[in-house]
């Protein structure tokens, strides 16, 4: 598991192309966070990749219009990402419990 | 003076220096048609959103100028999504200018309302849902520049309704200035030394010829360069043309249908040099074995194209305009190394003699027949499918724009619309498109706008009935079950083109049986190819007629088939 950072300029759609880039690859997204940073925004993302892969994401994320800059941090323990995925949700029977009082 | 949003837009098309758009109207879009008259843009109304885009695409191929399509909201938009899909597979600059449904419905599932910003994401360079009216002239000034730049390809910008509806006072178009991107790295200093070393290096080089050798502009450097090298070469489909065919050193196309000589000196090269080309799968074969003896030195301007199916070893990104010049410089100051004993192998009689070029099969005949009688300068559309490949196989003009097809989408429906696009841009030249019965019923409508516009295209049909490649697959691959390829069926096309006002005409297999054909066949398809009206002619030709030579999928370039062989 990897983690890349990538810089962008907050124009419409971008976040969803640097997103795409990984998602058309098939691969999982277990880790995505993205915020403010100084003038422009910056998302982080874990991947578990090949070296191929990184090298055509790379090139990839570079192509988008308003990425500025990626970078890749440490690989990631896979444990950090063994939770659940999406987090589990509210029992039905609670649910209906709640829509009937 | 307070204009509308739609009159905007005009205003902005006219200053990126678009005189004609391809469309189709509705709802959402009415208030841009609306504001039409007197614009200064003048539009071709297609009987389908698909034929708009591939019209648009036409039009851009051959140009090389920004093809601009427009459409409704919803069902509109969504069928531009295959023309988008193909402009961004062969690099076409396209702007697509989409209706949305008013500001405050969207999100409700309105009327006639998708997501085309959403939908087409992965498959534009860049696209925009407009918010407000002060947004436009900034919107298209960018999706242009996105179009243009670097590698082209497609752009979306998406409209509401009520945006072409709002008026503002408008100051005029502006101008937009990109952001410095890392991404627009260029080749490091010192590449053309590591080239010439390697060639040195070299005893078995070749070079390949790609798309993007045209797009640059640079075809004229490269022949001199090519020239220079005099080593084997060969071209993608796309690109046909950026060398001329009677060149000593050219081996035709290379790839899944290419020569046997190209495929061959492809696989025992130690060194490769790619100038313009992304080395798809149909190029390369199993990539794993694909040119297993060779170093490879991949001049192209998009960064995302390298190492994508077999990595380099010397990427030289940049323009070719400025590489090829650069590199063809140090190439002259130093003394060639000759390489006429391999040139000698590569290029030599033995291995044309043993390319099948099924000079017996009628419809190769008959392809070399019509190119032979094409007025000078002519640009062939083909559609998808053998007849393509055979095109593409025979095809021998040096015209770098010549050759026009859906080459990485493989877009069935293709060439008749794209033809309406080239026709109009070059009115005084001789367009010839090439279909297949199957591919030419996707968009068969389009001849109403060939009849409407009194455009002068020659529009071939080789009727074999079947969809002939996915027929040629099942009859090599799938034991000959010919699962729902089988078009016995057709209408007669002949019937259809004269009820839209067409000439129309049919020719035989058998007049292709004579060599050389009869003067009556002769004179059929002079009058046909020199009518100033359009013209369909419909070629019957045995359904069961292969395309050799082929690598099938998985297998190494060495491996191609050159006849039928036992099923698997």
């Amino acid at each position: 598991m990897q983690t890349f950072h990538i810089r962008y300029r907050n124009t419409q759609g971008t976040l969803m192309r640097i997103l795409n880039a990984a998602s058309r690859r098939a691969l999982d997204l277990p880790l995505v966070q993205a915020e403010a940073a100084e003038h422009d925004h910056q998302v982080t993302l874990a991947l578990d990749v090949n070296q191929k892969q990184v090298g055509q994401l790379y090139r990839e994320w570079y192509g988008i219009a308003d990425v500025i800059k990626v970078s890749s941090g440490a690989a990631a323990h896979a444990a950090t990402w063994a939770a659940p995925h999406p987090p589990a949700g509210v029992v039905i029977e609670e649910s209906r419990a709640a829509a009937r009082a | 003076m307070e204009i509308k949003g739609a009159d905007i837009v005009l205003q902005c098309l006219r200053a990126e220096g678009v005189e004609l758009v391809f469309g189709y109207p509705g709802g959402a879009i009415m208030p841009l048609y609306d504001a039409l008259e007197g614009s200064g843009v003048r539009h071709i109304l297609t009987r389908h959103e698909q034929g708009a885009v591939f019209a648009a695409e036409g039009y851009a191929r051959v140009t090389g100028e920004v093809g601009v399509a427009m459409a409704t909201s919803g069902p509109g938009a969504t069928n531009l999504v295959t023309g988008i899909a193909d402009a961004k597979m062969d690099s076409v600059p396209l702007v697509c200018i989409t209706g949305q449904v008013r500001s405050a419905l969207i999100g409700t599932d309105a009327f006639q309302e998708t997501d085309v910003f959403g939908v087409t994401l992965s498959l534009t360079k860049w696209s925009r849902l407009v918010r407000t009216i002060d947004e436009i002239p900034e919107a298209i000034a960018e999706g242009f520049h996105w179009a243009r730049s670097g590698r082209p390809g497609p752009v979306v910008i998406d409209i509401p309704t009520d945006l072409l509806k709002a008026k503002k006072e408008f100051s005029g178009p502006v101008k937009f200035t990109p952001h410095a991107r890392p991404a627009d790295a260029k080749a490091e200093g010192g590449f053309t030394d590591t080239i010439v070393a390697l060639l040195r290096q070299s005893s078995k080089p070749v070079a390949l010829v790609g798309a993007g050798a045209k797009l640059s502009g640079a075809i004229a450097e490269l022949r001199r360069l090519l020239d220079e090298l005099n080593i084997p070469t060969f071209a993608t489909v796309h690109g046909l043309g950026a060398v001329p065919p009677e060149t000593p050193y050219y081996l035709g196309m290379v790839g899944m249908h290419g020569t046997r000589a190209a495929n061959m000196a492809l696989h025992e090269t130690d060194l490769l040099l790619v100038f313009g080309a992304r080395l798809d799968d149909r190029v390369t074969g199993d990539p794993t074995r694909f040119a297993p003896h060779a170093k490879i030195v991949h001049f192209e301007i998009d960064p995302a194209q390298l190492d994508r199916v077999r990595p380099c070893d010397l990427p030289v990104i940049g323009n070719l305009a400025d590489t090829i010049p650069a590199f063809h410089v140090e190439l002259r100051r130093h003394s060639s190394p000759d390489f006429s004993s391999w040139r000698a192998v590569a290029c030599g009689d033995e291995r044309a003699e043993l390319d099948p070029r099924g000079l017996a099969q009628p419809t190769i005949r008959f392809l070399d027949e019509l190119f032979s009688r094409l007025p000078q300068d002519s640009v062939v559309l083909t559609d998808v499918g053998q007849h393509q490949m055979w095109a593409a196989q025979r095809y021998r003009s040096a015209s770098p724009r010549g050759f026009i097809t859906s080459g990485g989408l493989g877009a069935m429906g293709f060439a008749l619309p794209a033809a309406v696009g080239v026709q109009l841009a070059k009115p005084d030249t001789c367009v010839l498109c090439v279909s297949g019965d199957g591919g030419f019923q996707m968009n068969i409508q389009e001849l109403a706008t060939v009849h409407r516009l009194g455009l002068p295209v020659k529009m071939v049909i080789i009727d074999n009935k079947y969809l002939g490649m996915v027929r040629q697959w099942q009859q090599l691959f799938y034991q000959r079950n010919y699962a729902e390829t089988d078009l016995s069926d057709n209408p007669d096309f002949v019937e259809i083109a004269k009820a839209y006002k067409i000439h129309s005409f049919r020719l035989n297999e058998d007049a292709m049986r004579e060599f050389p054909v009869s003067s009556e066949t002769g004179e059929q398809i002079d009058r046909f190819l020199h009518s100033p009206e359009p013209e369909l002619l419909v070629f019957d030709c045995a359904p069961e007629a292969n395309v050799f030579p082929m690598v099938p999928a998985g297998a190494a370039l060495s491996e191609m088939l050159l006849e039928e062989e036992p099923t698997q």
